[in-house]
C-alpha cells in the first residue's frame, strides 16, 4: 500500500513504468483519444469536415434505433456471460476435482479446439444448424421431430456461437481459482457438519470468485465486441453494435458517428469492467489470509 | 473415564498396493488425552483422518460414541479436527471462523455469538479479533481460532493434526501447557498426531507408538520412556545409552553381564526385561539421568565403567557429559544434576557408575 501512495514522487517507479506506459498511450489510450476526437467532427459529402460540433451526439441520444442496438447487444453480453458462467462453473470444478487425474489431457484438448480458427468452427455450426444440416439429420434418426432446428440466421444461433467461442475463457479463469483452494479447507468444512452442497456455498464458490468475475469480464467484453458471430450465424435481420458500427464507417462513411457509437460501447465495457474490478478486490482483500497463512 | 468413546478394531487401510495401517486396534476412553507418535510415514495421520471420516478403512471396524462409523460421513461424526496448516476459512472473519459449525448446525444466532464469545475468553483472544480475518492474526492467535471453531460446538472427541509443528519453540510451550489446561477443564477426548515423543509425553495420558502403519507400544508416557517396546521407541525420545550385554537365565531370574569388561553378573527382575528379549544377548538400555560419575566407592550392586570426558555441555539445571568408554562404542550419555560433578573438565579420566538392576533389558535386534 506505501507504494502506490508514494508512486508518483518516486523516480524510480515512474522510469520502470515507462515502456508500459509508452505502450498503453501509443495502443490504447492515444487511438481511444483520437476516436473521441473524432466524435465532434462532421461528415459532409463523404469528407471529414473539421469542425467541432455535438452533432453526432446529439443524433446518437436522439435516435432510438442506435440504443436498441445497443440495448440488444449489452443484453446479449449479459446472457452469454451468464451461460459461459454456468457452462464453465461446472466444467472447471469437474475438471479440478472429480477429473483431476485427466486434467492435462483435457487442458491439451481445449486448448487445441481454442486454437482452431474462430470462422472455422463458427461456419461448422452452419453446418450443424443448417435446415438440412447435421443437427436436424441427427434429430430426425433420434426420432425427435422433423427440422427441430430452425434458429439458423436468428440472434439465438449468434448467442450459441458466441457462447461456443467464449466458454472456454471463464472455463481457464475459475479452473485456476478452484485449483488454488486449499483441499483441507473443504475438510474443514466438511469436519465441522457441512453438507457439500454448505461445503460448496460458503467455502469453494466464496473462494474462487476471482476467476469467476474474472471469466464473466472476460466474456462480456468479448461479446460487446462479437461480430463475427452474428454475422455468420446471426443473418444480420437484427444487427449488434459492432455490426453497426462496422455499417456506419464502411457504408454510410459516417466516421464520426461510428465514433460515438464505438464511444459509447467502450464506456459500457469500462463500466462493467470498473465494477468487476470492484468487486475482486473485496475478494482479495478476505482473501488476503492465503499467502499470510502459508 | 472409563467408558470408551472410540474403538477400533483390527483396522487396517490401503492406498493401491502400499499398505498404510495395518491391524490397528485400540481403544481410547472418554475425556481421555492419547496422541499418535511416529516418525513420518508411520500411518499416524493416515488413522487421524480414517477417525475423522475423511478416509475409510479398507476393513475393520470403527466405533466412536457406540455407533458404528463406516456409513458415517465426517459431518456427522463427534469427531472435529484441528488441521496441520489450520485451515482457517480466509474469506471469513474470525467470528464467522468459530461460528460456523454452529450456523451449520441452526443454533439460534444470539446464542451462537454468546458461546462464540465464550470460546474466545476460554481461547484468551481479544473481542475485538471478532471482526478480523485469519491473515491479520498472529500464528498463536491463528492456531486458538482454530482451536476455538473446533470445540465451539462441544464435540466428542478433538483430533489434532500436528498443529503445533509450525510455532517456533516458546510458542509451542505455551501453547502446550493451553492445550493441556483446556483439556482438564473441558474433559473432552483429545487424539493429538505428533512426531514429537517429548510433546506426547508432555500432553497425554497415553501415548500410542507406531511404526510403518503398525501399534508398537501402547502405554502411560512412564512407561514408553521406562521400558519401551524396543530399541527405536527408546531411541524416539532423549538420548539413550544401550549396553551390549550377555543374558543367562537362572532359577531366580534372568542374570546380565556386560559383553566387555569384568562386572559381576546382574539379576534383572520380570518388569525390567522387554517381551522380546530373547536369546542369550541383549541391549540394557540406561538413561542419561540413571548414570552417576562416582567420586567414591561405587555402592552396591553397581556396575562401573571407565571412561574419560569427551564433551561436557552444560545445560543450567543439569550437566550432560558425553563419556568415551571401553564397554562402548559410542560416547556414554551422562546427565548429572548434582553440582559437585560440575568442576570435571573435557579430557579427564571418570568412573561411571549405574545400578543394572534399575535398567530395561531390550533384545539386541534393532
Amino acid at each position: 500500500m506505501r507504494v502506490l501512495d508514494r508512486s508518483w514522487q518516486d523516480r524510480g517507479v515512474l522510469l520502470n513504468s515507462l515502456p508500459l506506459l509508452t505502450l498503453l498511450t501509443l495502443f490504447f489510450i492515444g487511438p481511444i483519444l483520437l476516436t473521441l476526437l473524432l466524435t465532434f467532427q462532421e461528415m459532409r459529402s463523404y469528407q471529414l469536415q473539421w469542425v467541432w460540433s455535438l452533432r453526432v451526439w446529439s443524433e446518437v441520444f436522439s435516435k432510438y434505433s442506435y440504443w436498441v442496438v445497443i440495448g440488444r447487444t449489452v443484453s446479449m453480453a449479459f446472457l452469454s456471460t451468464f451461460l459461459c458462467i454456468l457452462i464453465a462453473y461446472p466444467a472447471a470444478y469437474a475438471l479440478a476435482t472429480r477429473l483431476k487425474n485427466y486434467a492435462s489431457h483435457i487442458q491439451i484438448l481445449i486448448i487445441f479446439s481454442f486454437l482452431t480458427d474462430a470462422v472455422l468452427k463458427t461456419f461448422g455450426w452452419v453446418l450443424v444448424l443448417d435446415r438440412n444440416g447435421i443437427g436436424n439429420w441427427l434429430l430426425q434418426h433420434l426420432g425427435l421431430g422433423d427440422e427441430a432446428l430452425n434458429f439458423l440466421f436468428t440472434p439465438r444461433a449468434t448467442l450459441l456461437g458466441v457462447v461456443y467461442n467464449l466458454s472456454v475463457y471463464p472455463l481457464f479463469t475459475i479452473y485456476l481459482s478452484l485449483k488454488r483452494i486449499d483441499r483441507d479447507l473443504i475438510l474443514a468444512a466438511y469436519d465441522a457438519g457441512a453438507s457439500k452442497w454448505q461445503t460448496f456455498r460458503e467455502v469453494t464458490l466464496p473462494l474462487s470468485r476471482p476467476g469467476l468475475y474474472a471469466g464473466a469480464v472476460l466474456v462480456f467484453v468479448l461479446t460487446l465486441g462479437t461480430f463475427l458471430e452474428s454475422k455468420v450465424l446471426g443473418g444480420g435481420k437484427s444487427p449488434l453494435a459492432p455490426e453497426l458500427i462496422r455499417q456506419t464507417f464502411e457504408t454510410r462513411v459516417n466516421w464520426p458517428l461510428g465514433a460515438a457509437l464505438t464511444v459509447v460501447l467502450v464506456a459500457i465495457a469500462t463500466i462493467v469492467l470498473a465494477v468487476a474490478v470492484r468487486l475482486v478486490q473485496r475478494t482479495r482483500q478476505e482473501q488476503a489470509a492465503k499467502g499470510a497463512e502459508a | 473415564m472409563s467408558q470408551p468413546i472410540i474403538d477400533s478394531r483390527s483396522i487396517s487401510k490401503n492406498y493401491g498396493s502400499f499398505r498404510a495401517l495395518t491391524d490397528i486396534s485400540l481403544t481410547i476412553r472418554k475425556g481421555e488425552f492419547i496422541a499418535l507418535v511416529g516418525p513420518s510415514g508411520c500411518g499416524k495421520t493416515s488413522f487421524l483422518k480414517i477417525l475423522a471420516g475423511f478416509e475409510q478403512a479398507s476393513s475393520g471396524e470403527l466405533f466412536i460414541e457406540d455407533r458404528e462409523m463406516s456409513d458415517v460421513p465426517a459431518a456427522a461424526r463427534p469427531t472435529r479436527m484441528v488441521f496441520q496448516k489450520l485451515a482457517l476459512f480466509p474469506h471469513k472473519t474470525v467470528e464467522e471462523n468459530i461460528s460456523f459449525p454452529l450456523r451449520i448446525a441452526k443454533v439460534p444466532a444470539a446464542e451462537r455469538a454468546e458461546r462464540v464469545r465464550g470460546m474466545m475468553d476460554l481461547m484468551h483472544l481479544r473481542h475485538e479479533y471478532l471482526t478480523h480475518y485469519p491473515a491479520q492474526l498472529s500464528g498463536g492467535e491463528q492456531q486458538r481460532v482454530a482451536l476455538a471453531r473446533a470445540l465451539v460446538s462441544r464435540p466428542g472427541v478433538l483430533l489434532l493434526d500436528e498443529p503445533m509443528s509450525a510455532l517456533d519453540a516458546k510458542l509451542k510451550k505455551s501453547l502446550q501447557a493451553e492445550l493441556k489446561k483446556l483439556h482438564r477443564e473441558l474433559g473432552t477426548s483429545f487424539v493429538l498426531v505428533t512426531h514429537d515423543l517429548e510433546e506426547a509425553m508432555m500432553l497425554a495420558d497415553r501415548i500410542c507408538v507406531m511404526v510403518g502403519g503398525r501399534i508398537v507400544q501402547l502405554g502411560v508416557p512412564l512407561d514408553i520412556y521406562r521400558r519401551p517396546a524396543n530399541r527405536f521407541v527408546a531411541g524416539f525420545i532423549g538420548e539413550t545409552n544401550f549396553l551390549p550385554v550377555s543374558v543367562a537365565s537362572t532359577a531366580d531370574g534372568l542374570s546380565v553381564r556386560p559383553l566387555r569388561g569384568d562386572q559381576t553378573a546382574a539379576l534383572l527382575g520380570a518388569d525390567r526385561v522387554s517381551p522380546e528379549a530373547h536369546g542369550d544377548a541383549g541391549l540394557l538400555l540406561i538413561r542419561p539421568e540413571d548414570g552417576e560419575i562416582l567420586s567414591g566407592a561405587p555402592s552396591p550392586g553397581m556396575w562401573t565403567i571407565a571412561g574419560t570426558v569427551d564433551e561436557k555441555f552444560t545445560k543450567g539445571s543439569s550437566t550432560q557429559y558425553r563419556i568415551r568408554t571401553e564397554a562402548l562404542d559410542v560416547p556414554f550419555v551422562l546427565e548429572s544434576s548434582g553440582f559437585d560433578t560440575a568442576h570435571i573438565p573435557v579430557g579427564a579420566p571418570v568412573s561411571v557408575g549405574f545400578h543394572p538392576a534399575k535398567s530395561y533389558l531390550l533384545g539386541d535386534r534393532p
